[in-house]
C-alpha cells in the first residue's frame, strides 16, 4: 500500500547522529573531560557470599595520587530499586554495608589522579570477608536448607507474579490432547558497544552533573538524588549518545553512584568507566528462567488452556526482574485466544549477578518454549502448524480478558506472508528445516513503579525566526534511533523539512521530563507527545495564517513541505518562513511554542497497543558435529504505520542478530558463581560478516492509539528467534530442543537419544 | 589496562636483533594480534617492547619453482591471502587465512607473530606442518631451520630462546599427486577454532598412498601429528574406511582440554570427523592433480 500521503514518514531518512557517530565527533561519556577530573576505580567482591567484617584503605590512601576511598559507610546507605513504589522491592545498596550477594558486587571505590593509579589503589584496600555459604540456582534456592540472601526473605523468593483469566481447569477438561514439557532458558548479556560509564561533577552550589550512559536521564536523575538525598531538580542528568542499552541501562549502576558520590565529598569532577570484564560480570543480565507449560487443546487444533510455572535466577538483587517476572507470563500468552490462561511466576534470589529486563523482558524466554511446544502439539496431533495459529491468534478487536484491548493487530496477515515465503522454498535438502515461531509485543507498557508523578512522555516545540526548529524531547535515544524518528514526527507534523529540525535530547536540565527507552514505548509514546506538541504549534500558526490570508474559514489550512496551503486548493497559500516572521511580530516577538505529553488511561493492564510478527529461520545441522548454519531469517512484521524507514530496517536486523545469539551461541555459565566468559574471545556475540541475511515482509495495518498509526519495532522481534530455530532443527533432525542454548553437543546428545529411543521401538 | 613500557622501533634486522640481546625484559611484537590481548589483561607485562612489524627485509613472499615458498615472518595475514602465486599454488594457505579472525586483524596480524605466540589453537601451524613446512630463526649470533614440526615445545613455547627472531617461513613445492585440506570447527564463521583439523596426501603414480600427514589444532599443547594415523594409511589404497579408522585414531590419540566452549568428549568426537573429513578432502584433490 502507498504511503504518498506523506512527505517524510517512511521514506528513506538517514539517522540525524550518523554523521557526528562515524565521524568520531559524537560525545559518550567516555569522552567527556572536565578539568580537575578524577579516575574512579571500584573494589568488587570476589565471593559470592560474604559479610563484610572490616575494610582497611590505609594503604590506599597513602599512595600518591589517590583522592579518596568510599565504601558504603560513606554513603546514606540507602536501600535503592527502581519499583521505587514498593520498599520491599528496593533491596540494593550500591555499596553494600553489611554483606555480598554475588561476584564483583562492589565493595569500595577510589578516586585518583590517574587510571593506573586508581588501579593500584584497588589492591592495596584490605577487605575482611566472613565468606557464607552460596547459592547459585533457583531450584536450589527455594528449598528449605538454602542460605538466606537477604534477611526476612522466606525460601529466597523475591517477587511471585500470578495471572489469570478463564475457567482453567473446565478449558482442559475439554482438551482432547494435553501436552506438557519443561524448559530452561539461559540468560545474556547486553553486550552494549559502551560499557556503563558516568562522569560526576558536585559543585559547591550542591548542585550535581551527571553524564551517564542511560536509557533514562530521567530515571537517572530521580534514583541518583533519592540515593544522595538531593533534590530531583538539584541533579542534572546528561546522556547526549549512549552506545547501547538493551534494556540493562536504566536502573541506578555502579558507575553513576559511585563517581556522584566520590564527586560530593571532594567537589571535583570524578568520571568511572567499567572495563568491558566489569560489565559481563557486574551489570546485569537477561533473566535465566525455568518453564514447565502444560497445553490442552481440541482435535481440530482450537487451543483450550495453558497452564505455566517459571522459575528464574533472579541472581542478587530485584532490578527489573520483578517487570520481566509479568511480562514473561503475559507474552507466554502470546499471540493467541486462550479460553483459560494460568501463569505462575517465582523470581528466586540466588549469589549470582543479578538479572534484569533485556529486549524482549522475557518475552524471548517464553516464547522459546511456547513456540516450539505448539509446533510439537502439531505434530502429535497431525495438525498444519500454520493453520493452528491462524485459527488461535489474536485478531483486531480482541480482548485479552482483564489484560489487553488489541485494537490493530496484521498477524493472520503475517502468517499468510510466511506461510507463502516456506512454501516457495519447496523441498529442502536432508538436515536442513525452516521453523517458524510468531508473537507480539507490547508498544510501552503502562507501569508506573517507578511513581512518576510526570506524563509519561512530553515534548516542546519552538519555532526560530528562520523557521528552524527546536524539538525537546525527553525521550532517549541510545543508538536505536528515537531522536531521528522524533524528528520525522515533527518535520511531517509541522510541514517542514528533516534539515529543518534540531532535537535536544538527554539532558534533563533542557529537556522534558520522561520515562525514557524501554519496553519499546517511545515511538508512540513520545511520538505522541512530539506529535501533539507541534500540531499545538502548527495551530498557532495557521491562526495568523487565516487571519493574514483572509480566506472563508470554512477552508482547512495545511502546510507541507514548508508550503502554507489551503487544503482544497494547494496553489493558494504562502511560504512557511514568511508566515513564521509574520506570526513572531503578531506575537510581540514571542515565539511559537508547542507543547505536547501522553500518558496512557483506559488502556488495560500492559500497553496500549500491541506488534505482531511471525518468523521463519532457515537452518541446517552438521549430523556428525552438530553445528548449526542459519542459512536465511525472514520475518512479516506488523508495526502499524513504519516512521523511520532505514530505522526499522536496522532495529529488526539488531534484533535478528542478537535473538540468534540467544538461540545458539550466548551463554553466561558460571562455577561457584564466577561467570566463566567476562570477556569477547569466549563471548560469543554475531559480528556483521557473519550475520545471515535477515529479511522484511512489512505488514501494513493502522494503530488508531499511535502518532500516525504506529506502534512497537525492533524490540519484540527479540522473541521469535530462538523458538524459530528449535522449531527449524525439529524439522530438519526430528529432535526437541528444550534447552536454550542449542549447543552442538545439545544436538549431538539429543539425536543419540532418538535413535536410542528409536532403537527401543 | 597495559603496563607503561618502552617502545623498541629497530631500522634494520640487525639493528632489531642487536636491540633484543641488549633487553632482557623485551618482549617482541609482530602485529600485537595476540600479544596486545594478554597484555591488556596484564597477563604479559615486558618493559620493553620491540617492533619488527615494520621491519622490511622480513616482509616479503617469495616463489620459485624448484625451492617453493618462502615467506618473512613480518608478512601479514591478508598479504598471503591475497597473494596470486599463494592462491595458485598452495590454495589451501588462502582459504586457511580467509577464516583467520577479522579483516582488521588479518591486516594487522602476521604469520611470523602468529607462529612465534605458539597458541595451539592458532590457524597456520596445523597447516603449515600438514604442508611439511620449516621454519628460520635467528639471533646476533647466527641462524637455525627447524621443520616446523618440530618447533612447537609447549603451549606458547618453541624452540626459540631469548634473543631468537623468527625469520622465515618455507614451504617446499608439492610433490605430483599432492592435496591438503584443512578446517576448524567452530560455532561462528572466522572465528576460533574449538578444534582443527588438516591433512596432506600424497599418492604415488599407482594411486596408493605414498605419504600422509594429519595434524590437529588445539588438541593439546601444539599442533598434533597423528603420526599412527599417517602410517595406517601409508602404502594403501585410500577410502572412506580407511580415512574412518584415520579419524578414529585421531580422536584416541589427542590431548584435548575442556572449557566452557566444548566438552573433552566432543572435541575428541569432532577431531575424529574432521581429520576423516580433510583426509577425504586432500585425497580427492590429490587425485585430481597433475
Amino acid at each position: 500500500m502507498s504511503h504518498a500521503k506523506y512527505n517524510v514518514i517512511n521514506t528513506h531518512v538517514h539517522n540525524i547522529d550518523g554523521v557526528a557517530k562515524v565521524t568520531g565527533r559524537a560525545t559518550y561519556t567516555f569522552d567527556v573531560t572536565l578539568p580537575g577530573m578524577l579516575y574512579g576505580k571500584i573494589l568488587r567482591s570476589p565471593h559470592p557470599h560474604a559479610k563484610i567484617k572490616n575494610i582497611d584503605a590505609t594503604a590506599a590512601l597513602a599512595l600518591p595520587g589517590v583522592k579518596i576511598v568510599v565504601t558504603g559507610k560513606d554513603t546514606l546507605g540507602i536501600k535503592q530499586g527502581i519499583w521505587r513504589r514498593y520498599e520491599e522491592l528496593c533491596d540494593e545498596q550500591v555499596l553494600p554495608l553489611e554483606k555480598v550477594r554475588y561476584i564483583g558486587e562492589p565493595v569500595a571505590a577510589v578516586a585518583a589522579v590517574t587510571e593506573e593509579i586508581a588501579e593500584a589503589a584497588l589492591d592495596l584496600i584490605e577487605v575482611d570477608y566472613e565468606v557464607l555459604p552460596a547459592v547459585y540456582e533457583p531450584l536450589e534456592a527455594i528449598k528449605k536448607e538454602a542460605p538466606t540472601i537477604h534477611e526476612g526473605v522466606e525460601r529466597n523468593v523475591n517477587v511471585t507474579r500470578h495471572i489469570e483469566w478463564g475457567d482453567v481447569d473446565e478449558a482442559f477438561d475439554e482438551a482432547d490432547y494435553i501436552r506438557e514439557d519443561w524448559f530452561k532458558c539461559s540468560g545474556q548479556a547486553h553486550m552494549c558497544m559502551e560499557t556503563r560509564a558516568a562522569m560526576s561533577n558536585f559543585t559547591p552550589d550542591g548542585k550535581l552533573t551527571c553524564w551517564a550512559s542511560t536509557q533514562s536521564a530521567y530515571y537517572t536523575q530521580g534514583l541518583l538524588a533519592g540515593v544522595l538525598g538531593l533534590r530531583e531538580g538539584d541533579v542534572r542528568v546528561l546522556a547526549p549518545y549512549v552506545g547501547g542499552g538493551f534494556g540493562g541501562k536504566f536502573e541506578l549502576d555502579a558507575a553513576m553512584f559511585c563517581s556522584a558520590v566520590m564527586s560530593m565529598k571532594l567537589f571535583k569532577p570524578v568520571k568511572v568507566v567499567f572495563t568491558r570484564e566489569e560489565d559481563f560480570i557486574a551489570s546485569k543480565r537477561r533473566t535465566p528462567m525455568f518453564y514447565y507449560v502444560r497445553t490442552g487443546i481440541k482435535k481440530d487444533g482450537t487451543f483450550c488452556a495453558r497452564e505455566s510455572r517459571m522459575f528464574s535466577n533472579g541472581g542478587a538483587y530485584t532490578g527489573m526482574g520483578a517487570t520481566a517476572l509479568y511480562l514473561s507470563g503475559f507474552f507466554h500468552s502470546f499471540p493467541y485466544k486462550w479460553r483459560g490462561y494460568r501463569y505462575d511466576g517465582y523470581r528466586v534470589y540466588t549469589n549470582t549477578l543479578p538479572s534484569t529486563s533485556m529486549r524482549g523482558f522475557g518475552a524471548p524466554q517464553a516464547m522459546f518454549c511456547s513456540e516450539q511446544q505448539i509446533d510439537w502439539i502439531c505434530a502429535d496431533l497431525g495438525l498444519d502448524p500454520f493453520e493452528v495459529r491462524r485459527k488461535n491468534g489474536h485478531t483486531e478487536g480482541y480482548e485479552v480478558p482483564g489484560q489487553a484491548f488489541i485494537a490493530s493487530c496484521g498477524l493472520k496477515q503475517c502468517i499468510d506472508e510466511i506461510e507463502k515465503w516456506v512454501k516457495a522454498k519447496g523441498e529442502l535438502p536432508a538436515n536442513r528445516g525452516i521453523g517458524i515461531s510468531s508473537c507480539g509485543f507490547m508498544s510501552g507498557g503502562i507501569f508506573n513503579w517507578f511513581d512518576s508523578p510526570y506524563s509519561f512522555s512530553s515534548a516542546v516545540v519552538t519555532i526560530n525566526v528562520d523557521g528552524t526548529v527546536e524539538l525537546h524531547v525527553g525521550c532517549q535515544d541510545i543508538g536505536q534511533g528515537s531522536n531521528t524518528t522524533m524528528a520525522i514526527i515533527a518535520a511531517e507534523t509541522l510541514g517542514v523539512k528533516m534539515e529543518d529540525i534540531r532535537v535536544h535530547s538527554g539532558d534533563t536540565a533542557h529537556c522534558p521530563a520522561d520515562l525514557g527507552a524501554w519496553g519499546s514505548r517511545q515511538t508512540l509514546m513520545a511520538g505522541n507527545a512530539v506529535k501533539m506538541a507541534c500540531e499545538d504549534a502548527k495551530k498557532q500558526l495557521l491562526e495568523f495564517a487565516y487571519a493574514e490570508m483572509g480566506i472563508n474559514i470554512v477552508y482547512d489550512l495545511d502546510i507541507k513541505d514548508r508550503w502554507v496551503h489551503i487544503v482544497a486548493r494547494p496553489e493558494r497559500g504562502l511560504p512557511y518562513v514568511d508566515l513564521v516572521k509574520k506570526a513572531l511580530r503578531a506575537k510581540d516577538g514571542q515565539r511559537i511554542m508547542g507543547r505536547g505529553y501522553y500518558t496512557p488511561h483506559r488502556k488495560g493492564m500492559i500497553s496500549p497497543a500491541y506488534s505482531y510478527m511471525m518468523q521463519a529461520v532457515d537452518a541446517e545441522v552438521d549430523p556428525e558435529t552438530g553445528k548449526i548454519t542459519i542459512h536465511e531469517v525472514m520475518t512479516a512484521h506488523d508495526c502499524g504505520q513504519p516512521i523511520n524507514q532505514l530505522g526499522l530496517i536496522g532495529q529488526l536486523e539488531g534484533a535478528a542478530s542478537m535473538a540468534l545469539g540467544y538461540a545458539y551461541l550466548e551463554d553466561m555459565p558460571m562455577e561457584d558463581g564466577k561467570l566463566m566468559n567476562p570477556n569477547l574471545v569466549d563471548y560469543k556475540v554475531i559480528k556483521a560478516p557473519q550475520m545471515p541475511e535477515a529479511g522484511i515482509i512489512e505488514i501494513d495495518t493502522y494503530e488508531p492509539e499511535g502518532p500516525y498509526g504506529a506502534k512497537e519495532a525492533g524490540e519484540g522481534l527479540t522473541n521469535p528467534t530462538a523458538a524459530a530455530l528449535g522449531n527449524a532443527i525439529y524439522n530438519a533432525m526430528g529432535i526437541q530442543m528444550k534447552e536454550l542454548p542449542i549447543t552442538p553437543e545439545r544436538i549431538l546428545k539429543a539425536l543419540r537419544e532418538k535413535k536410542e529411543q528409536e532403537a527401543q521401538k | 589496562m597495559i603496563n607503561d613500557f618502552h617502545y623498541l622501533k629497530p631500522a634494520s634486522l640487525k639493528e632489531a636483533l642487536a636491540m633484543y640481546a641488549e633487553h632482557d625484559d623485551c618482549k617482541v611484537i609482530c602485529g600485537g594480534q595476540s600479544l596486545l590481548i594478554v597484555m591488556r589483561q596484564g597477563m604479559v607485562t615486558p618493559e620493553y617492547l620491540l617492533d619488527i612489524k615494520h621491519v622490511k627485509e622480513l616482509s616479503y613472499i617469495k616463489f620459485e619453482e624448484k625451492d617453493g615458498l618462502r615467506i618473512g615472518a613480518a608478512t601479514t595475514h591478508r598479504e598471503i591471502e591475497k597473494s596470486d602465486i599463494i592462491e595458485k599454488k598452495y590454495p589451501v594457505l588462502v582459504a586457511m587465512e580467509e577464516k583467520l579472525a577479522s579483516i582488521q586483524t588479518r591486516n594487522w596480524g602476521t604469520i611470523g607473530g602468529n607462529i612465534a605466540h605458539a597458541d595451539p589453537a592458532g590457524d597456520p601451524g596445523p597447516v603449515l606442518i600438514a604442508l611439511n613446512a620449516e621454519i628460520k630463526f635467528g639471533n646476533s649470533s647466527g641462524e637455525t631451520t627447524v621443520p616446523l614440526d618440530e618447533f612447537f615445545v609447549d603451549y606458547f613455547e618453541t624452540k626459540m630462546e631469548h634473543g631468537d627472531l623468527a625469520l622465515e617461513i618455507h614451504v617446499p613445492t608439492p610433490e605430483p599427486k599432492f592435496g591438503c585440506a584443512y578446517q576448524k570447527f567452530n560455532l561462528l564463521d572466522s572465528d576460533m577454532g574449538i578444534v582443527a583439523a588438516a591433512a596432506s596426501v600424497t599418492l604415488n603414480a599407482d594411486g596408493t598412498c605414498k605419504a600422509a600427514r594429519i595434524v590437529l589444532g588445539n588438541a593439546g599443547p601444539i599442533p598434533l601429528r597423528v603420526t599412527k594415523a599417517e602410517d595406517l594409511l601409508k602404502g594403501k589404497k585410500l577410502d572412506d574406511a580407511l580415512f574412518a579408522e584415520a579419524g578414529k585414531i585421531a580422536s584416541e590419540d589427542c590431548e584435548p582440554v575442556a572449557d566452557i566452549h566444548a566438552s573433552e568428549e566432543h572435541r575428541r568426537h569432532v577431531l575424529g570427523v574432521l581429520t576423516k573429513r580433510m583426509l577425504k578432502k586432500a585425497f580427492e584433490q590429490a587425485q585430481k592433480a597433475a
